[in-house]
């Protein structure tokens, strides 16, 4: 399976007579891009703005980030299942608008969002304040159910980054990274002596607006499958989640899972990267023990001799965490999980609401509880009263002159569980 | 004391002693999918469980 990612660096974004890429400026037709968004009745206003690197925005309460993509050859449209048809993803040639991002808002809270400010401390903590963002805010129609709002939303940001990379499909293409690998019997012959490492994706799958979507199916219904890693790099999971800000994987986070790129990278080198197997964090003990039996008998019927498992979430995922990294010890496969901890305001607390011995090698991404202040933006972009409604935020965290004392929780992607994120003992 | 919740695993780790499993995360002590009364009969019998277990000797962990 070939995939090539056509990448046009962006390095500006502006409003223009229409949208397209120049000299690295991505312009942007704002009455086109509102249009591709509009008609939905389930919205009562929608609202377009730019936020760009080093500004003095903040945008709250963010729901996803959409990386623009489009697919060239080997399919048309992006995210199968939703804007393409629903056929296997990871083949051909894909269009990415690189470090331009959608960003989607709206008050759906209650639920759980997340902050990004684009300039000041919090800046440091997200990476999407590093990316040229086109903000969709999407205020509800009067008496719009909560779910309605979110799938309205999570669609309309797929659609208008598909929307751009659609525009720009004749732009200069500044990269070009392949993603070449066969079937799993095909690289065993080529690398019969190579440690055979898989890895497991875990989602947040929980319903009440905590879901994510493979190939637009909601996978709390789906048991654990294996996955060609292509399909991961080219749009197969699509983010639902209206949670915890911190490690949730965003859309974007998919797109570029930062496991996936790296274990391509070593492969045929000094590993031998079967795949990825998505997998679900049910909300019944039964399923959590369904889910990782059968992640576990995947990885051995597929002959791994290592696992690596990331987390998505904390708190009762945690127990999904350890069957899978239990399950597989118990079977003799080496496992490695990544995952952040909620070790309270001090560091001082067990970091993890479970704990089994047999999970003994734990990357850390960072503590969720750690306290940050944020200053005032100068603009604020959406609800700035939501942060009393975000995981890590209370009433009191707004300050009257419009700086913020909060979790790192409530920044979006701060503790990605998948490593995609600056954080370490050192800044990195 | 009794504990009722979803993630035995969880309380087993942070010493619960006498550990009733719930029904699901969002809805620990009911199961409102299969309608009212099948939801209120399984709140009762959790309810009993947990009175029989809070009044049952024990020398360890135990799940009831």
């Amino acid at each position: 399976m070939r995939l090539e990612l056509h990448e046009v660096h962006v390095s500006d974004i502006q409003w223009g007579q229409r949208t397209e890429v120049l000299d690295h400026v991505l312009r942007v037709n704002r009455e086109e891009a509102l249009a591709s968004v509009s008609g939905d009745d389930r919205f009562a206003s929608v609202q377009l703005d730019l936020a760009r690197p080093g500004e003095s925005v903040r945008i709250i309460p963010v729901k996803d980030v959409v990386e623009p993509r489009v697919k060239l050859k080997g399919g048309r449209g992006y995210f199968p299942g939703f804007f393409a048809p629903p056929e296997t993803a990871g083949e051909g040639v894909t269009l990415i608008l690189k470090g331009a991002a959608v960003v989607t808002c709206g008050p759906i809270v209650a639920f759980q969002e997340g902050f990004i400010d684009m300039s000041g401390t919090g800046a440091d903590y997200t990476p999407f304040s590093k990316t040229q963002n086109l903000v969709l805010t999407v205020e509800p129609a009067e008496g719009l159910g909560k779910h309605a709002y979110e799938e309205a939303l999570r669609l309309a940001g797929l659609k208008l980054a598909l929307y751009l990379a659609e525009a720009c499909r004749e732009a200069a293409v500044d990269e070009v990274r392949v993603f070449d690998k066969g079937s799993i019997n095909e690289e065993n012959d080529k690398y019969p002596d190579l440690p055979r490492i898989l890895y497991v994706c875990m989602a947040i799958t929980q319903g009440l607006l905590h879901d994510t979507f493979l190939y637009s199916a909601d996978m709390k219904t789906v048991l654990p499958t294996l996955l060609h890693p292509n399909e991961v790099l080219d749009g197969a999971l699509v983010s639902g989640n209206c949670v915890s800000a911190c490690d949730k994987n965003t859309t974007f986070h998919h797109v570029n899972n930062p496991v996936v790129e790296a274990l391509y990278r070593r492969h045929g080198k000094d590993l031998n990267f079967l795949g990825v197997v998505p997998t679900v964090e049910d909300v019944r003990l039964a399923g959590k023990e369904r889910a990782s039996s059968m992640n576990s008998a995947l990885a051995r019927n597929l002959g791994a001799h290592g696992v690596i498992v990331t987390e998505e979430g904390y708190g009762n995922p945690d127990t999904d965490l350890c069957l899978n990294a239990k399950k597989c010890e118990v079977l003799g496969i080496r496992t490695v999980v990544i995952s952040d901890e909620a070790a309270g305001t001090d560091g001082a607390s067990q970091g993890l609401a479970d704990a089994t011995p047999e999970m003994s090698a734990f990357v850390s991404s960072g503590n969720v509880n750690e306290m940050i202040e944020v200053p005032p933006m100068k603009t604020v972009l959406g609800h700035p009263e939501a942060i009393e409604n975000l995981s890590g935020g209370a009433a009191e965290s707004l300050r009257p002159d419009g700086s913020m004392f909060v979790e790192l929780q409530a920044v979006i992607g701060s503790t990605c569980e998948l490593g995609f994120s600056r954080i370490g003992c050192e800044w990195i | 004391m009794v504990q009722i919740a979803t993630i035995v695993p969880i309380m087993l780790t942070v010493g619960s002693n006498r550990i009733v499993p719930g029904v699901a995360i969002p809805h620990p002590v009911g199961d409102p999918a299969k309608g009212p009364e099948a939801d209120k009969k399984a709140r009762r019998e959790l309810l009993l469980k947990a009175l029989k277990a809070m009044t049952t000797p024990i020398s360890e962990q135990t799940i009831f």
